[in-house]
C-alpha cells in the first residue's frame, strides 16, 4: 500500500472554492501529472482520498491535510514538487510524507485545530481585550444555541470544554481590529466551529462587526498520537 | 478603489463566490498595456451555464493565440451578486484583469438563445455601456454579437455594432488584426466600421435601413454605404482537421453545467429536419477524422484531469467511422478512469451495445426524440422516424433493463391536427405495452413525456408559418395532460406558453422590437431562459407601452414575396430551397438525407459539400 499526506496552504481566491470544489481540483491535479490514485472497487469507483477536515468555504487555511492512496510507489518529493507544479495561484503544498500501513484515518485522528480570527469592529473597544477574555473563559458555563441539523431544533449547548486555547490582541490604534487566536476541538468526537466562539465571545462583550468583513484563517490541525 | 479590493468585500455575501473570481486552470494571463484588441467574451448567462459552451473554449483560445490580443471572460452576474453589485456601485468585469468592460476594445456575446437578449442589455446597464449604437461614443467598447440567433440580428440591430455571422474562427482573426491596424491609425469608430464591411461574415447594421409599408412589412432596406455587400455572406470553416480546437480548455473550480474534456466531431447536419435552425445554418457537414478526435481527446485529458468525456455534433451516429471512434475512445476512457457520455446517440442495435457497457448497473434515463406523434407529421417535419424505428429500439432497450425512458415532442407544429396529439399518447402507451409484454410487470417502469412548443425560426423551411396561439398551446397541452395522466407509469412535462411566444418574437423580429427589449429590461427582466425568472406581464407591459404588437412577429402567415428582416443574411442556403421545402412539408413529402441524394439547398456553391451521396 502507497499511503501519503500532504499538507498544504489554500489562500486568496481559493478560499472561495467549496470542500467538494477542493476535492475536485485535487482529482484532476494527479490526473493532470500523472499520478494514479488507486481507486475504491464496486459499482461507483472512487479514488481514495480524503481531506483531514473539511474547510468552510471563506477561510483560508495554512495548515490543511489530505491523504490518498496510489496504484504504485511515488517518491515523496516527485508527488510534492509535480502538484506544486500546476496549483492554481492560493495554493501550495508544503510537505508530502508518506503514511505507514493500516492505522485510522487522518479525519478519525483529528483532535483539534488552530484559528486565527480577524474581526474589525463597528464601535471601539473600551475595554482590554486579554481581560476580557479571561471573564469570558471564567464563565462556569459558556453556552450557545447551536441547531440541531436532525431535529431542527435548536438546542443550548456548552462549549467551554471544547476551546482550549483562547488568545486576543488588538492589532490597530483605534481599538477596532481584534484578533483572536483559538484552539478548538476538532473531528468526529467533538468539534467546535469557529463561527460560534465568534457570535458567543462578541454577544458577551456586547460588540458588533460585520460577519462579511471578518478574516478566518485555520493555522494547523492536530492528531492524536500520530 | 480598485475593482478587485471591492470585490473582495462582496464575495463572502454572496452564494457561488468562484464564479467571479477568475484564476482557474488554463486560463490567459497577459499584460493588457501591452495589448492592442482587448476583446471581452460576454456570455449573457451565468458562469456555469457560460462555462459549459464550448465555443467560449475555442474562441478563448484561439483569440489569445494572438500576442497582440487578449481575450477575457464576462459572464452575467447572478442576481444576489447584481444586486450588491448596484449598491456598492461595481461595475461588470472581466474574470481575467478584473477590469471595467468599458475599458476593453471590443465586447463580443454570444447569441445562443433568444431569451438571454435582456441579459445583454442588463450587461451593458451593469458595464456603464449605453445601450444603443448611436448613443456610444469614442470612450466605448465596440459591441460584436455572433452565434446562431445572429441569423436574424435585427432586434438587436440598434444596440450590436456589428455582427460575425457562422464560423468564428478565422474571422475573429480578421476582426482583430483590423481593430489593430485601426487603432495604430487613430481614426475615428466609423471607420473602423466601414473597413469591417469589407471582411465576409461580418454585418454592420448601421449601414443598412429598412423602411416599413403601412402594414408594418418590409417595404425595402436601403443601403447607407455604397461599399457595404447587398448580402452578408456566412462564414465557412472548410476543414475541420487543420482548424485550430483547444486542448487546454479552462478548467472551472466550481461545477458548470457540464463539466467534461469534449470534442466536437462534426459540424452541421446532413439530415435536413425542417424545423431545425442549427440543421439548416452549419451546413455543410464537416467532419473531423477519428485520429484527430482521440489525439484531441487524450491531450485534453491530459491538459484538464477531467474525469468525463463527451463528444459533441448535431447526431453523434452520423459521425462516418462512429464505431471505431467509440470503440476506442471507450478504451482511452477505461485507461483513465474517465467516463464517456455520448449524447444525441441514434438508437440503433451499436448504440445500445455501447451503452450498456459504458453505463453498467447503473443505467441512466435513455432519451428519445420522435418529435412528432404520427409518421404523416413526421413527414411534414422530415423527421425520418418511424414507428418501427421507434417500437424496435424500446424494445431493445427493456431488454437490456432500461427502465427510465424520455421522449420529446414538439407541438404546435405546422399542419398539426387532434389525431398528432391522439399519435404522442398512443406511443407511450405502446411503449408500456411493451414493458408489459418483455418483463410481465407494469411498476417500475417510468416514460417522461416532453414537449416542447414549436418556434419558427429564421433560415428553416418554416420560416414563414404562423406559430401557435398561447390558448392553442394551452388547449394542446390540457388534451395531452388529460390522456396522458390515465396511463399507469407515464409522466408528462411541457414547456412554459409564455416564454415560448416571446421566443418567437425575437426569433423572427425586427429592428423595431428593440426598444420593447429595451423597455423590458428596465421593468426588469432578466434571465428570461430560467422558468423563476421570467416575467410574462412585464414583457407584456413593455410591449404595450413601446406600442409594438408582438403577435405580429409570433403568430402572422408570411408570404413568400415578403421581404423578411434576415433576408440580407446570406446563410448559404437558398430562399429557394426553404421555399421548396416548405412546400414539400405541407404536402407531406419527405426529403432525403444529404448523404442519399442531394437536395440543392445550395451550400455546394459555395464550398465543397463532401458527404453528397455517400450513403
Amino acid at each position: 500500500m502507497n499511503r501519503y499526506v500532504i499538507k498544504f496552504s489554500k489562500e486568496g481566491i481559493l478560499r472561495y472554492i467549496s470542500h467538494l470544489d477542493l476535492l475536485r481540483l485535487f482529482k484532476r491535479s494527479f490526473k493532470r501529472v500523472g499520478i494514479k490514485l488507486l481507486y475504491s472497487q464496486g459499482f461507483n469507483p472512487h479514488p481514495k482520498m480524503s481531506f483531514a477536515q473539511p474547510l468552510s468555504l471563506g477561510y483560508s487555511s495554512t495548515g490543511e491535510y489530505l491523504e490518498f492512496e496510489t496504484t504504485t510507489s511515488v517518491p515523496a518529493g516527485e508527488i510534492l514538487t509535480k502538484i506544486n507544479s500546476i496549483m492554481p495561484e492560493g495554493i501550495l503544498i508544503l510537505s508530502c510524507d508518506e503514511l505507514t500501513e493500516g492505522g485510522k484515518t487522518l479525519a478519525a485522528l483529528t483532535e483539534y485545530a488552530d484559528y486565527e480570527l480577524s474581526i474589525p469592529l463597528e464601535n471601539s473597544l473600551d475595554e482590554n481585550v486579554k481581560e476580557l477574555i479571561d471573564k469570558y473563559m471564567h464563565q462556569e458555563q459558556i453556552k450557545v444555541l447551536k441547531h440541531q441539523r436532525k431535529s431542527g431544533k435548536d438546542i443550548e449547548i456548552d462549549i467551554k470544554p471544547l476551546i482550549s486555547e483562547i488568545d486576543g490582541t488588538i492589532l490597530d490604534n483605534n481599538n477596532k481590529l481584534i484578533m483572536l487566536t483559538v484552539k478548538l476541538a476538532a473531528g468526529s468526537n467533538a468539534n467546535l466551529s469557529p463561527e460560534m466562539i465568534l457570535t458567543s465571545f462578541f454577544n458577551f462583550a456586547e460588540m458588533t462587526y460585520d460577519r462579511a468583513k471578518v478574516f478566518i484563517k485555520r493555522t494547523e490541525i492536530y492528531f492524536s498520537n500520530n | 478603489m480598485k475593482i478587485t479590493e471591492q470585490l473582495d468585500k462582496l464575495l463572502m455575501r454572496v452564494e457561488k463566490p468562484a464564479r467571479y473570481t477568475g484564476g482557474e486552470w488554463n486560463t490567459a494571463k497577459k499584460d493588457p498595456s501591452k495589448i492592442k484588441t482587448r476583446f471581452g467574451f460576454a456570455f449573457p448567462d451565468t458562469y456555469e451555464i457560460g462555462m459549459s459552451y464550448l465555443g467560449l473554449q475555442i474562441i478563448y483560445h484561439l483569440l489569445n493565440k494572438e500576442d497582440s490580443v487578449y481575450c477575457e471572460r464576462v459572464f452575467a452576474p447572478a442576481l444576489d451578486m447584481e444586486a450588491l453589485m448596484r449598491t456598492e456601485g461595481l461595475p461588470l468585469f472581466t474574470l481575467e484583469t478584473k477590469s471595467e468592460v468599458k475599458d476593453l476594445d471590443i465586447l463580443g456575446f454570444t447569441l445562443q438563445y433568444e431569451l438571454s437578449f435582456s441579459n445583454i442589455i442588463n450587461m451593458l446597464d451593469l458595464g456603464g455601456i449605453p445601450y444603443k449604437s448611436s448613443e456610444r461614443d469614442s470612450g466605448d467598447p465596440f459591441i460584436a454579437a455572433g452565434g446562431p440567433c445572429a441569423f436574424n440580428p435585427e432586434p438587436l440591430a440598434d444596440v450590436v455594432d456589428f455582427f460575425m455571422l457562422g464560423d468564428g474562427e478565422e474571422v475573429l482573426i480578421e476582426v482583430c488584426a483590423l481593430h489593430g491596424r485601426w487603432k495604430d491609425s487613430g481614426q475615428e469608430k466609423e471607420v473602423f466600421l466601414k473597413q469591417l464591411t469589407q471582411i465576409k461574415g461580418v454585418y454592420v447594421p448601421k449601414f443598412y435601413s429598412p423602411v416599413y409599408n403601412d402594414d408594418g412589412t418590409i417595404k425595402e432596406i436601403i443601403k447607407n454605404y455604397e461599399q457595404a455587400p447587398d448580402m452578408v455572406e456566412k462564414c465557412i470553416v472548410e476543414d475541420l482537421e487543420t482548424v485550430d480546437f483547444p486542448v487546454n480548455s479552462i478548467v472551472p473550480f466550481i461545477e458548470a453545467v457540464h463539466d467534461r474534456a469534449v470534442v466536437e466531431i462534426f459540424r452541421g447536419c446532413s439530415r435536413g429536419c425542417r424545423f431545425c435552425q442549427a440543421g439548416m445554418i452549419y451546413r455543410p457537414v464537416r467532419e473531423r477524422s477519428k485520429d484527430k478526435i482521440k489525439e484531441i481527446a487524450a491531450q485534453q485529458l491530459n491538459a484538464t484531469g477531467h474525469e468525463e468525456l463527451s463528444i459533441l455534433s448535431l447526431s453523434t451516429s452520423d459521425h462516418s467511422e462512429i464505431e471505431p471512434l467509440v470503440k476506442e475512445l471507450m478504451h482511452i476512457c477505461k485507461e483513465n478512469n474517465v467516463s464517456l457520455s455520448l449524447p444525441s446517440l441514434r438508437l440503433d442495435s451499436f448504440s445500445f451495445k455501447v451503452l450498456s457497457e459504458i453505463q453498467g448497473y447503473k443505467k441512466s434515463g435513455l432519451t428519445f426524440a420522435p418529435e412528432a406523434g404520427t409518421q404523416r407529421l413526421r413527414d411534414v417535419i422530415n423527421k425520418s422516424i418511424t414507428d418501427h424505428d421507434i417500437y424496435h429500439s424500446m424494445e431493445q432497450a427493456i431488454e437490456l433493463g432500461w427502465t427510465n425512458i424520455k421522449l420529446y415532442f414538439m407541438v404546435g407544429l405546422p399542419t398539426e391536427t387532434f389525431e398528432d396529439l391522439d399519435g404522442i399518447v398512443e406511443i407511450a402507451k405502446n411503449i408500456t405495452d411493451i414493458n408489459y409484454r418483455i418483463t410481465g410487470k407494469r411498476g417500475r417502469f417510468n416514460i417522461t413525456v416532453s414537449v416542447s412548443n414549436f418556434v419558427p425560426k429564421a433560415h428553416t423551411p418554416f420560416q414563414w408559418v404562423p406559430q401557435n396561439t398561447a390558448e392553442q398551446f394551452r388547449e394542446k397541452h390540457y388534451y395531452l395532460k388529460d390522456r396522458l395522466k390515465k396511463i399507469k407509469g407515464v409522466s408528462f412535462n411541457y414547456h412554459g406558453t409564455d416564454a415560448s411566444h416571446m421566443e418567437a418574437v425575437f426569433a423572427r423580429g425586427d429592428r423595431r422590437v428593440c426598444d420593447a427589449l429595451i423597455r423590458a429590461k428596465e421593468l426588469g427582466c432578466k434571465f428570461d431562459g430560467w422558468r423563476e425568472h421570467f416575467q410574462y406581464e412585464l414583457w407584456i407591459k413593455a410591449f404595450q407601452e413601446t406600442g409594438i404588437d408582438p403577435d405580429f412577429y409570433a403568430i402572422r402567415e408570411r408570404s413568400y414575396d415578403e421581404i423578411l428582416p434576415w433576408d440580407l443574411i446570406d446563410a448559404g442556403i437558398s430562399k429557394k430551397f426553404l421555399m421548396t421545402e416548405n412546400n414539400q412539408a405541407i404536402s407531406g413529402v419527405q426529403s432525403p438525407d444529404c448523404r442519399v441524394q442531394c437536395i440543392g439547398c445550395g451550400i455546394n456553391e459555395k464550398v465543397n459539400c463532401t458527404k453528397e451521396g455517400t450513403l
